[in-house]
Parts: C-alpha cells; structure tokens; sequence
C-alpha cells in the first residue's frame, strides 16, 4: 500500500468521522425531543413520532440513504450527498435514541416528579433540573452502544458516493489488486474510532458518576 | 380553652368544602369537608384505603375533585373565580408553593444534595437570592438536627435523616401551610421518635399542619383536632383528650381498639 493510498484512507476516516460526529450531534436531540412528545403523549405529535419510529427502524440505512438523495430531488429539494449522508445518519440513529430516551423516561421516578410538582415546579423546569440531569447519565451506557452502531453502519453511505473509509478502502484494494491492507487499515481505525467512544463513556461516568441511587 | 378558641375565630388557612372524587365508579371521598386554622395542627386519622392521601393529593390539586371547593387563606385553589375555568399552571404553581408537602417515601431528588434539595424550589421556583436562602437552609438544617449532612447526598442517609431533610425541604419554601402524609410510615420503627420530636416542635412553634398519620401518640398530645376517616367520608373530628376519651361514634371506637392496643 502506498503513502498516497494510506493518506486516502486517512480522508476516508475523516469523513466518517465527521459525518457520523453530525449525524450524533443533530440525532441524539432529536430522539430525546421525539421520546418527549410520546412520553408526554402530546396529540397529533405523539402518534406521529411512533409511526416515525417504527418506520425508521424498520428501514435499512442503505435503502434510506437512496431514498433520501434520490427522492429529494424529485420534490423538488436539492441536496448535496454530503448532506444526504448526515440526514440519513441522523434520521436513522434518531429513531433508536428515542426508544433510549424514552424507556428512560417511563422508568423515571414519578415520586421525584410529583414532590417538584408540589413545589411548584413547572414542566419545563422539573424537566430541566430534576429529570434530565438523572436522565442521560442512566441512558448514556445505551446512547453510546447505540453512537458505535451507528459509527459501524456509516458505511452505508457510501452507496451515493460518499468517500467514507469502506468506500476508500475498497477502491485503493481494487487499484492495487490487493485488498487485504487497506482493509485491515479500516478495521483497525473503526476499532480505535469505537474505543474512543467507549472511552469517553467510562471518563464521563467516572467524573459525573453521581446519581445518587434512590433516595 | 381560650387559646383554642381565638385560633379558631382566625381566619382559615385551609377550608375544604364538600370535595368527591370518583375513581372509575369507586367513590374515594364523598362530601368532605374540613377546615385548618391558622396554627392549628390536625391529625387525620383512618384506616387504609380510606382516602387520606386522596385528599391531601386534592388539596394541592395533584388530583382534580370531582365536586367541592378547596380555599388556602381564602383563595380558591385549582378553580379561578366562578369556579368554571380551569387554573392555569402558572397560578397553580403560585398557590403550591404556598403548601409545603412532606411525602411517606421522603421524595427527595437523588442527584442533589441536602443543600440544594433545600434551596432548589426557594432558588428556582420563588426566584429568591440564592445566598439568602443558602443561609435559611443552613439554620434550617440546623433545627432538624443535621447540619453536618449539609454535602451529602440522600442516598448517605438514614430514613430518619431523609425524612427531616423532606421537612426542612418544605419549611424554606416558607409555607403557610404544612402537609404531612404519613411522614413516619416507611421508617424503622426506632426512627420514628426523631422526625416525630421535629413536627411536636414545629406545631408548638406555630405552624399550620394537617397530618395523615397512624402515630396515636402524637395526634394525642399534639393535634388541636383529631378527624377520622372511613370510607371517604369524615366519620368523626373533635380535640384529641375527648377523641381518644370518650368518642362518640361506635366507628372511632373500633379504630382505636385496633390502632391504640396495636
Ligand atoms: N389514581 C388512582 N386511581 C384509582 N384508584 C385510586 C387512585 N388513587 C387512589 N385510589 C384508590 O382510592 C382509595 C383511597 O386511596 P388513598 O390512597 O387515598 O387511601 P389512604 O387513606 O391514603 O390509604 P393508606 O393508609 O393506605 O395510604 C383506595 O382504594 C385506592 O385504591
Ligand atoms: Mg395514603
């Protein structure tokens, strides 16, 4: 393998990174603000985030992804693959953080919810200072299992072209007729790239780790 | 005597009047009506089941009557006037704050410690400067006894220690009004002497208390007015010397046969 071909499998990891990077930042709120409207049973909003879920999840990214760059179009949204790449990641992986999100938040303590309603707490504010900060800590262990799923299943964009580390791998072994390097490259950096997640998870329960337990 | 007679001509902090609630066809209170004046402490006595958390839960609105009004110090509570529209959040939470509750499984948020589970509501929902209240937890902590846990967490304590944290909790909201609902029910029996202690003091100081509780001694010499319920319904209220005496009803007769010798 070449320099040339490990720095474009250099690019590739960073197009993974960064896009499955988005695809977390926009999806982990945007599961938390759909598992708010079922938790809360919000009307017309509540049903609809249910069928949102079941469809996504039963959607393969592969498929979406097409969906999403193919079809767009013909409604007249124009949509670079770039950003069709991020939608996809971030459509899917939203699906499956508000499951997260929201058995989190049946199983939360009705007890803590009702003594914060006594006291004259609002929604918003009991959501803000009682729930959410017990909250994430509880679904953080399934958010991240659920962010190195989503890391793995990236690869899925490649299909409308985009330049991940697959995608790069792929076409420097089909160059080179010899695709056991570069493959073994991106495993290795997928795996350093699920680690570091894993990493972070244990170093943010070790330093915000208090939960308390139950009071 | 006397005493108990110029509290009463004071005006109500809490006056509930002919409230029902229905739960799917079970009639959970029927037609109650009860009254707490200024620094009075009621005992609400009555077997399981009676619909002693039902109405605590009414008067503070985290259950709608079906029927019946609630009034704190005058002011209708969950209705606004006419009594037709609903209360908006807002104005709800503006007279809840105005109730202090202290709940049987204590209630208190896990993630915060005794400090700020004190000064959370004060902070957050009164809007008072923080360092104030900071120091009004801080001689409330005192009074209850457990200064030193200020840093803790509430998983650090005992159900005794939760428990007057839960009362010192509800006394910085500075409440006209004190809510207890079976306050010493989950504790092991020899901590129930030390939150017991905290309420006897507190009621001699002059707050306003209506108390769901099974602890006969303390409605004894403590309360300003005994109410037994059964059934949903008031079956019996009078001072504690002439309740626990010489009741009146064959009903209150029975129950502390049961609950006195037990
Ligand atoms: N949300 C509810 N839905 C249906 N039934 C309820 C509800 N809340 C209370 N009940 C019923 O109302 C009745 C009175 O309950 P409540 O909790 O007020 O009694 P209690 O006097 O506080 O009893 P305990 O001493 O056991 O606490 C019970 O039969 C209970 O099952
Ligand atoms: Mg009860």
């Amino acid at each position: 393998m070449t320099f040339n071909a490990f720095l474009s499998l250099l690019h590739g990891a960073g197009v993974t990174i960064s896009v499955s990077l988005a695809g977390i930042a926009l999806g982990v709120p945007f599961g938390l603000a759909l598992a708010l409207l079922r938790w809360q049973r919000v009307p017309l909003l509540a049903p609809l985030a249910t069928v949102y879920v079941s469809l996504l999840r039963s959607t393969p990214a592969v498929t979406l992804c097409l969906l999403i760059f193919f079809a767009l179009p013909v409604i007249g949204i124009e949509i670079d693959a770039l950003s069709a790449a991020v939608a996809t990641l971030t459509l899917n992986t939203a699906a499956f953080n508000c499951e997260i999100w929201r058995s989190g938040l049946m199983n939360f303590s009705r007890d803590q919810i009702e003594a914060a309603r006594t006291f004259g707490m609002s929604g918003p504010l009991t959501f803000r200072r009682i729930i959410f900060p017990q909250l994430w800590r509880t679904c953080l262990p399934s958010l991240v299992n659920e962010m190195t799923l989503l890391i793995k299943s990236s690869t899925a964009i490649a299909v409308i072209g985009v330049a991940e580390i697959t995608r790069a791998a792929i076409r420097i072994g089909a160059q080179t007729y010899d695709p056991l390097p570069p493959m073994l490259v991106a495993t290795g950096i997928y795996i350093v790239l699920v680690l570091v997640f894993v990493g972070l998870q244990r170093f943010t329960e070790r330093v915000y780790g208090h939960a308390g337990g139950a009071a | 005597m006397t005493d108990t007679a110029v509290k009463a001509n004071d005006i109500s902090v809490l006056e509930i009047s002919g409230i029902t609630k229905t739960f799917d066809d079970k009639v959970v209170l029927d037609g109650v009506s009860l009254t707490v004046a200024r620094g009075q402490t009621v005992c609400l006595l009555g077997p399981s089941g009676s619909g002693k958390s039902t109405l605590l839960r009414c008067v503070n609105w985290l259950e709608r009557p079906d029927q019946g009004t609630v009034l704190l110090c005058g002011e209708r509570i969950g209705m606004r006037k006419g009594g037709v529209v609903p209360m908006g959040n807002a104005e709800l939470a503006r007279l809840r704050m105005r109730m202090g509750t202290v709940f049987q499984h204590f209630n208190l948020w896990p993630h915060l410690t005794v400090l700020q589970n004190i000064i959370e509501a004060p902070v957050h929902v009164q809007k008072r400067r923080r360092d104030e209240v900071i120091a009004e937890a801080e001689a409330l902590l005192e009074n209850v006894g457990l200064a030193d846990k200020r840093d803790a967490f509430p998983s650090r304590l005992s159900g005794g220690q939760k428990q007057r944290v839960g009362i010192a909790r509800a006394l910085a909201m500075k409440p006209e009004l004190l809510l207890f609902d079976e306050p010493t029910s989950a504790l092991d029996p020899e901590l129930v002497g030390e939150v017991i202690a905290v309420m006897k003091s507190l009621s001699q100081a002059g707050s306003t208390m209506l108390v769901v509780t099974h602890e006969m001694g303390f409605a004894r010499e403590t309360a300003d007015k005994v109410v037994l319920m059964d059934g949903g319904r008031i079956v019996e209220q009078g001072d504690p010397e002439q309740f626990f005496g010489n009741p009146r009803t064959e009903r209150a007769r029975q129950f502390l046969q049961r609950y006195v010798s037990a």
